[in-house]
């Protein structure tokens, strides 16, 4: 108990620094936001105007207290480019890259895992030299190369999938999991190969000890041993990449979601910083950082739950 | 050093040293604008002897381009990476060697800045600066950093509660002269490894960036910038995307085996065993 509650004092102190950092990026770096939001239309005149509208005269502590205030009443604002409360919008576009997000950990994770482990058992044969081979060729290439050839592949020459789109998945559920397949193979790749990898040292690990040949020499079955002994003991640190790469993810979003032009949160943050729509901005690099933040605290919270050793400290 | 020799540390090592050869002598062997000449007559030729690697949408050499892209790429990705160094080291090494309140509160500002994906970081950054070569490797350096910091803050722990330390301290050895000597040289193995690696990852995140319109901008040949203009042609000519998507693969591939083969070899707790 007092472990988490440890880490929920924590939670409190980052999730306060989350917010001053996203307010300080989009004000204290150079540039003039009024000039930025007006691009060409910008003129002394206009760019004043807006600036007091926006309140950027007033003292930046006023501004991140006002902005603060806001944001922890659920009031982010209205976005620039959409005229639609920002509020509104991340409650679609959040569901929509839940599905993309699960799918992908599901496709990377339902692969990395028996890969790893077929890898760590015949090493250094060509079983692990496939392996392995497979993993470092998938962190190599930048997730937005494989969703092009993706979309070559099944979209162009198969015509199996479509290559763009989003379909609401209340609305029609076989047609938003089409639109939702290629770009989750594609964010699923770079995840597979990082998980594959860690799965198959934590393996290698784990065979490696005593109690792993008190297990043979008691005569279990290899598949038990495998499996209830030295995947259940692989699986923290396996973990805790699975986490980090959750927060890799959540940056790979933004790539592939406006490859495939997928309406999700990661499409919806590149929008606003190519339209340097700062409210959005503003509001989807926070909701990010928390989605991420959360994530972590989740993990660490399942390790007391898989791990008794972590309760204790 | 027998590491060096297994066929990965060699296709490592040679993919490495293509890239970086390639990098460094595109600019001086590719006078003038051969890359940046505009032949619409000439666009999407496939590969041929008068075009080895075929020619873009602008009717622009590929060859040239993906050559000088190398440029680009690793002129950013070290850049960037310097910084991220000149930023992460200061920060990872005070934290890691004051301990208490210096580490808990440095610690709390690099976590927070690991809450928010590199990718996100560099981005916004990007948008905020407006994108251009030299903000590329100030919004990537500065993504990078908190990865740099938290791990060069580990180090400097472990090597700062080696008998060593305490050693020198006895003799009273001022904490500039501890660190300067002691740990720094210590932590520098790790520091190489993680380089190696960041390296391949700043090449990444610049084609990703430059793919989206947020790093280099055109007409600076790209691989990222390359893969983007590939992308309404790739029926009719798919070498535009797989040109530039195989260079990437190459630098990066060849740095992150390299990458593998130096932890193995540097890895201390490999060294005490």
């Amino acid at each position: 108990m007092r472990y988490l509650a440890h880490r929920l004092g924590l939670f409190v102190v980052t999730l306060l620094l989350i917010t001053i950092v996203t307010f300080l990026l989009t004000n204290v770096l150079p540039g003039d936001v009024a000039a930025m939001i007006l691009g060409t239309r910008s003129n002394p005149v206009t760019a004043a105007a807006l600036r007091e509208e926006l309140g950027l005269n007033l003292p930046l502590v006023v501004q991140y207290l006002h902005w603060l205030s806001h944001v922890a009443r659920g009031d982010l604002g209205v976005s620039l480019i959409f005229k639609e409360p920002i509020a509104r919008l991340l409650a679609q576009k959040i569901a929509a890259s839940a599905i993309l997000v699960v799918l992908s950990l599901a496709i990377a994770i339902v692969l990395a895992v028996p890969l790893g482990v077929w890898s760590a058992v015949h090493r250094d044969r060509w079983q692990d030299v496939i392996g392995t081979g497979t993993a470092l060729a998938g962190i190599s290439l930048p997730d937005f190369f494989w969703g092009i050839v993706l979309i070559l592949v099944f979209a162009r020459w198969l015509d199996w999938l479509p290559s763009s789109g989003y379909a609401s998945p209340l609305e029609n559920l076989p047609l938003a999991l089409r639109y939702a397949l290629l770009p989750s193979v594609t964010l699923a790749l770079s995840l597979m190969a990082h998980l594959m990898r860690m799965t198959r040292s934590a393996m290698l690990e784990v065979l490696s000890q005593d109690f792993i040949r008190v297990c043979r020499a008691k005569g279990l079955a290899a598949g038990t041993i495998l499996i209830r002994h030295a995947l259940r003991n692989a699986v923290t640190p396996v973990l805790t990449v699975a986490g980090l790469q959750l927060g890799y993810l959540f940056g790979s979003i933004i790539v592939v979601e406006s490859l495939f032009n997928y309406t999700g949160m990661g499409w919806l943050t590149f929008q606003a910083l190519l339209n340097r729509d700062i409210p959005l901005v503003q509001a989807t690099v926070l909701m990010i950082a928390i989605v991420v933040m959360l994530t972590n605290l989740g993990i660490d919270v399942l390790y007391t739950v898989l791990d008794p050793r972590v309760r204790l400290t | 050093m027998r590491a060096f020799t297994t066929p990965k540390a060699l296709i490592g090592l040679l993919l490495v040293m293509l890239f970086a050869s390639v990098a460094l002598v595109s600019p001086l062997l590719i006078a003038g604008d051969h890359a940046t000449k505009i032949n619409i007559l000439a666009r999407l030729q496939p590969p041929s002897l008068a075009h080895p690697l075929g020619t873009d949408p602008l009717g622009r050499e590929m060859l040239w381009r993906v050559m000088l892209g190398a440029n680009t790429s690793l002129v950013i990705a070290a850049g960037a990476v310097v910084l991220s160094i000149v930023i992460g080291l200061p920060i990872g090494v005070l934290a890691g060697f004051y301990r208490g309140w210096t580490d808990h509160g440095l610690m709390r500002l690099v976590e927070t800045l690991l809450s928010f994906p590199a990718l996100l970081l560099a981005l916004t950054i990007s948008a905020v600066l407006g994108p251009s070569e030299r903000n590329t490797i100030l919004a990537i350096g500065i993504a990078f950093s908190p990865y740099l910091a938290r791990i060069v803050r580990g180090e400097t722990l472990r090597v700062g509660a080696l008998p060593f330390i305490e050693a020198a301290r006895s003799q009273g050895a001022s904490d500039w002269r501890i660190v300067r000597l002691h740990v720094l040289p210590n932590i520098m193995a790790p520091l190489i490894v993680q380089a190696t690696i960041s390296v391949a990852f700043a090449i990444l995140a610049e084609a990703g960036l430059s793919f989206l319109g947020l790093g280099t901008q055109p007409p600076t040949p790209s691989w990222g910038l390359m893969i983007q203009a590939s992308r309404d042609y790739l029926d009719l000519a798919p070498w535009t995307a797989l040109v530039p998507g195989a260079a990437v693969a190459m630098a990066v591939l060849g740095l992150n085996m390299l990458g593998d083969v130096l932890r193995d070899v540097l890895d201390p707790t490999m060294v005490a065993g």
